[in-house]
């Protein structure tokens, strides 16, 4: 099967500064897989480079087999790959419902039928869409980022910490939501999480970075990862 | 509460990183600026009297590029007013001597009355460009339409101003070209120099700070309006003494000198040679006035439209401008290391604890609440709120997302926030005041989103979040940052203390996280908000500023409030929980109170609502 990212000794950074060393991933499509580490680790300059926001160093990114390495991010974008980044990247002086017209693939789509859908997901979102999206709440916006990634039907998410900022029982929804996502159109997704708890809850596999190398990957049904993984974020 | 000295303590337990002394630091620059006066003091005796007088007017108009420079390279205001000041000193030469008369004394009441005038209006602009919450595009208009207003009033002026001919034919001091040449050198050499010297020190870093993230400066105490007028006022007052200067040894003034394409001039030179460099403005003026001197002669209509074109030239290629550009090739040239191997080792210090100061002793409580409500058109986000707080209690504020949480803090950290209800901060009502006013009240306040000022390094944040406290210094940079012990504390825990030089914007996420409580706590607080402190840390990260947190409420009294999703964070460190739903209170107890409410688990929590001694 062709994997839906593949990652071959990835290099990148920032003026100077290399993050990221020799990075090597693979994602199968239908497969979640978590990245985690600490802060200041390398995961945000992965899924920017991965976006073609920051150019590579060294190495290759490929979406379905196709090397994209220095491709502009809004044709990364066009192949079906969701970024919702850490920062609320949302038009904030648009309305909710603006925002969330502007995930529909080409603009087209059935809205009215992806509403309802996310209505499911996040019943607060289509009673506010004449609401100015600024004007939301903070973990309202995350709600929103993640809906408008969702109604572009991607083919590969890209989701920096989605569950910082939300409450408990929006988190635990979450996990269901992306694993159903997941079971329906196959999307495969790498996860950027600080919270442990949901990233092994939600992925199939995981992987430990560490100064921007993989210090460690498996699956996560396998015994004691939690354990293993926390220690591994502790020194 | 009397202000104490900020005195250092702890001198022998940091060691001292060897890099370059003050001394060898300031080689360089001397060495640069004793140059340039000999060059300007030997010059007019070596260059063709044409060039000499040329040069003269380019030094006058490269003084008032430097206060653009200073005002828009350095704190973000983009001005195209600073021809009318210069405007402004050159018309109270020119009136005074056309009018008056001429002597020594009327020459020097003149300069006296022009900067005068200079920095009332700049305070009446300034005022009316930076009240709290205008937007950056309506100084700039401002700025715009003041020299056209200006230019009107000295087109109306009819035998007064000499309207569009303007004023000429006056006496002014009899000095020989030369000397005019050294006089105006020797200005722009010192005036440079001074603005090095300003824009380079502690007090400098705030203009940064201000062009970076005015909201968190305002949120540091900074009462960012009044330092931006004064800078307005500071810049004008230059600008008309450099007119003056110029109406003494041109004997004339027209209306163009107080224009808008004069002003819109000096952005044009200050972009091309490299804004935020003050030499490079310097530079471009005197070259680009020198070369339109020369060739609009030969090329009139041309040399417009090569200017026109080398703009967008330089716009496009080399954004920074040329100066920043022509350095950096050098350095690749010869293999140097960047510039910010030039910033001074910092170390850090212990502050001696100023708690409350500037306030009148502490309060009963540490803050009120009373029937605090906020709508937002008919969007009611907050229905009466009413709560005390203690110091030393350290209370969460939990509730969905949506409940009225953030708005609650942004409503005790300023004034103008709430729509009704009052507030006290150390029984202190903060009626109607600004953020800044609020801080010194004893409000610290870290965002939701990490805030920090991303072209300033670690060690340079700091010392802008200790501006109330400890007043930086407008000629230089100090090597020792005395910081309370709480920030000292986080920063050792995250390893910020080892990142002092790094600059801001190449921190990750929860770096950033960590700096802006570092800085908020640098404010010594007495009642802290923190709006998701610990989003983007990791759990080792979370448990050490909790533990933080809790010391500080225990053995300093301080109030902490605090916004959290994380109900085992909000169960391990809490002394009171307040929940939060749909803009009202529902629940106001203990931590166990509230973990096993069911109205907690159905609107809130889920099956993750924690249980005591388990962790998630």
């Amino acid at each position: 099967m062709t994997p839906a990212l593949e990652l071959a000794a990835l290099s990148s950074g920032y003026r100077g500064a290399i993050v990221v060393r020799g990075l090597s991933l693979v994602v199968q499509p239908g497969e979640i897989v978590a990245l985690l580490g600490k802060n200041g680790m390398g995961k945000s300059t992965v899924l920017k480079t991965i976006m073609g926001l920051i150019a590579a160093k060294a190495g290759a990114v490929k979406l379905l087999g196709d090397d994209v390495t220095g491709e502009p991010a809004h044709l990364v974008a066009r192949r079906a790959v969701a970024y919702s980044p850490q920062e609320r990247a949302l038009f904030q002086d648009l309305s909710v419902e603006q925002n969330l017209r502007l995930g529909l693939p080409g603009g087209r789509g059935d809205f009215a039928a992806e509403l309802t859908r996310i209505g499911t997901i996040f019943p607060v979102l289509p009673k506010r869409l004449r609401q100015r999206a600024g004007t939301l709440s903070g973990g309202e916006q995350k709600m929103l980022l993640l809906a408008r990634a969702l109604i572009s039907r991607p083919r590969l998410m890209l989701v920096d910490e989605i569950s910082e900022g939300l409450q408990p029982s929006v988190i635990e929804r979450l996990t269901a939501v992306l694993k159903a996502e997941r079971d329906a159109a196959g999307t495969a997704m790498l996860v950027v999480e600080q919270n442990v708890g949901f990233a092994l809850s939600v992925a199939d596999r995981y992987a430990v970075l560490k100064r921007g190398e993989i210090v460690d990957e498996g699956a996560v049904a396998a015994d004691g990862v939690a354990a293993r993984v926390n220690r591994l974020l502790e020194v | 509460m009397a202000e104490l000295p900020v005195s250092t303590p702890s001198r022998a337990a940091t060691p001292v990183v060897p890099g370059p002394s003050r001394q060898r630091r300031l080689v360089l620059p001397a060495a640069l600026a004793s140059l340039a006066l000999l060059l300007v003091l030997a010059a007019p005796e070596l260059l063709p009297t044409y060039l000499v007088n040329i040069l003269i007017r380019a030094f006058l108009y490269a003084s008032v590029a430097i206060t653009v420079d200073v005002l828009w390279g350095y704190t973000g205001i983009l001005t195209f007013g600073q021809s009318a000041f210069f405007g402004i000193g050159a018309y109270a030469a020119g009136l005074v001597f056309t009018h008056v008369g001429f002597d020594t004394g009327l020459a020097l009441a003149a300069l006296a009355a022009g900067a005068v005038v200079a920095m009332i209006v700049a305070a009446l602009v300034g005022w009316l460009a930076f009240h709290p919450g205008a937007s950056p595009l309506y100084g700039s208009v401002i700025t715009l339409v003041l020299p056209i207003v200006v230019t009107q009033l000295l087109y109306s002026g009819g035998n007064f101003t000499g309207s569009s001919s303007g004023l000429s034919g006056f006496e002014s001091f009899e000095l020989s070209i030369e000397a005019w040449f050294r006089i105006a050198g020797v200005f722009l050499v010192v005036l440079t120099g001074a603005a090095w010297i300003f824009v380079r020190s502690d007090a400098g870093r705030i203009l940064e700070a201000v062009r970076d993230d005015e909201q968190r400066c305002a949120y540091l105490g900074i009462d960012v309006s009044r330092v931006k007028v004064l800078l307005m006022v500071a810049c004008a007052a230059i600008a008309a003494v450099a007119g003056w200067l110029f109406a003494c040894v041109q004997m004339v003034v027209a209306p163009e000198y107080a224009g808008f394409v004069f002003g819109t001039e000096l952005l044009m030179w200050v972009a091309l040679g490299g804004r935020g460099t003050l030499i490079g403005p310097v530079l471009g003026t005197l070259v680009l006035d020198v070369s339109t001197s020369y060739l609009s002669g030969a090329l009139p209509f041309l040399w417009k439209l090569m200017t026109g074109l080398a703009f967008v030239v330089v716009i496009i290629a080399l954004p920074q401008g040329f100066l920043p550009a022509l350095l950096a090739l050098l350095r690749r040239a010869w293999k140097l290391p960047a510039a910010a191997a030039a910033l001074p080792p910092v170390t850090l210090q212990a502050a001696e604890p100023q708690p409350l100061s500037g306030l009148q002793g502490a309060g009963h409580y540490a803050l009120v609440v009373e029937d605090v409500r906020r709508h937002f058109g008919s969007l009611q986000v907050l229905q009466g709120i009413d709560f005390h707080v203690r110091p030393g209690e350290l209370l969460s504020l939990v509730g969905p997302n949506g409940a009225g949480k953030t708005t609650l803090m942004r409503c005790i950290a300023d004034g103008a926030e709430r729509s009704s209800g009052r507030i006290w901060l150390n029984d202190h009502d903060i009626r109607r005041l600004p953020p800044h006013a609020c801080v010194a009240l004893g409000a610290g306040r870290k965002f939701q989103n990490a805030t920090v000022f991303e072209t300033l390094s670690v060690a340079q944040s700091m010392r802008v979040a200790r501006t109330r406290l400890s007043p930086p210094s407008m000629l230089r940079r100090a090597t020792e940052l005395a910081l309370p012990a709480a920030a000292l504390q986080v920063m050792r825990a995250t390893g910020l203390d080892q990142q002092l030089d790094a600059p801001c914007n190449q921190l990750s996420h929860g770096m950033k996280q960590a700096l802006e409580l570092a800085m908020v706590l640098a404010l010594e607080p007495s009642v802290l908000l923190l709006d998701e402190p610990t989003a983007g840390l990791t759990q080792a990260e979370r448990t050490l500023i909790g533990r933080i947190l809790v010391e500080l409420t225990r053995d300093h009294a301080l109030c902490v409030l605090l916004v959290e999703h994380d109900l085992d964070f909000v169960r391990e460190i809490s002394s009171r929980v307040i929940v939060l739903h749909q803009g009202a209170i529902v629940l106001d107890g203990s931590v166990d109170d509230v973990v096993h409410s069911d109205l907690v688990r159905n609107v809130y929590a889920g099956g993750h609502a924690p249980v005591a001694g388990a962790a998630s």
